[in-house]
């Protein structure tokens, strides 16, 4: 098992008239247990320049893989305000990260194409894009036929 | 507009051999601006007691406003605030009025589980047919849950 923790700030100083100030920390654990996360992709960073849709963490046989629980982190680098990926999980928009934008979430995996996280560049002149998962999933691969 | 800033740190001194040590902040604009989000739904706490199904964040017009939906760079906070590795609730998308359960279909999609101490920053799409933010505690048991909603 390894110990892997995540921790979250957020804070606003004039968002309300009192400030926001806001902190997590969670230690990333098997689905249902007290042991660690031990298995992750590494932390990708990757040059797209096409706005064709990809899978950053295709799931071949990811039925096994339902009742686990990994986490997901993305992150738009670029610098241009204008640009974003919208992120889909199967059919459905989760919505748009928008540059310097990053998200993090838990995700249960199930068979191939019912709930594959997939990002959509909005440019094709280049933009950066980063991102991993950490988890204890069957089955993950950089590469297949996975949409 | 307001300035709202959110940083992620990760970081294991064993899941890889070298380690894993990654921060990231981002201050929260609005779509294609530099001018910073300026509404939000407040830090809202529910307690579940069944583990019915709830639309945790409906679309539109809401008592907090009315999100910008689609074309948005609205994020959304939740925690489950227990402390149970067991106990976990089920966060996904559809539309709440589908018939069909979470993980029973592809009309509404699970994302994943938060168990007790968990917690999840996602953009906030908000479509009016499938953007409804779905939660199913695992438990009949007490569950709080906290969520905050920052939107245009």
């Amino acid at each position: 098992m390894a110990t892997t923790t995540a921790s979250l700030t957020l804070t606003s100083t004039d968002l309300f008239d009192d400030s926001l100030s806001l902190s997590n920390t969670s230690t990333l654990y098997k689905a249902g247990t007290t042991i660690g996360l031990d298995q992750t992709t590494g932390l990708t960073r990757t040059y797209v320049t096409a706005t064709t849709q990809f899978d950053p963490f295709p799931v071949v046989k990811g039925t096994t893989n339902a009742d686990e629980n990994g986490r997901v982190y993305i992150a738009n680098l670029s610098e241009e305000i204008t640009e974003y990926i919208i992120v889909t999980i199967g059919d459905l928009v989760i919505g748009r990260l928008y540059a310097g934008d990053f998200m993090w979430m838990p995700w249960s995996p199930k068979a191939q194409h019912v709930n594959d996280l997939e990002i959509t560049p909005s440019v094709a002149t280049g933009m950066h894009v980063e991102f991993m998962a950490i988890h204890n999933f069957a089955n993950i691969y950089p590469n297949s036929a996975d949409s | 507009m307001a300035t709202i800033n959110a940083t992620l740190s990760v970081s294991s001194g064993d899941l890889s051999s070298s380690g894993l040590s990654l921060s990231n902040t981002m201050t929260m604009t609005k779509a294609g601006t530099s001018t910073g989000l300026e509404f939000a739904s407040g830090l809202i706490r529910r307690k579940l007691t069944a583990t019915t199904e709830i639309d945790l964040v409906a679309t539109g017009a809401q008592a907090y406003g009315t999100p910008t939906a689609t074309t948005n760079a609205n994020k959304l906070y939740i925690k489950n605030t227990g402390s149970s590795s067991t106990d976990y609730i089920s966060v996904g998308l559809g539309d709440a009025t589908g018939a069909e359960e979470l993980d029973d279909g592809t009309s509404k999609i699970t994302l994943g589980k938060l168990y007790g101490g968990e917690w999840m920053l996602i953009p906030y799409h908000g479509a009016t047919n499938v953007g409804d933010v779905l939660v199913a505690p695992s438990t009949a048991e007490a569950t709080t849950i906290e969520w905050m909603l920052f939107f245009e």
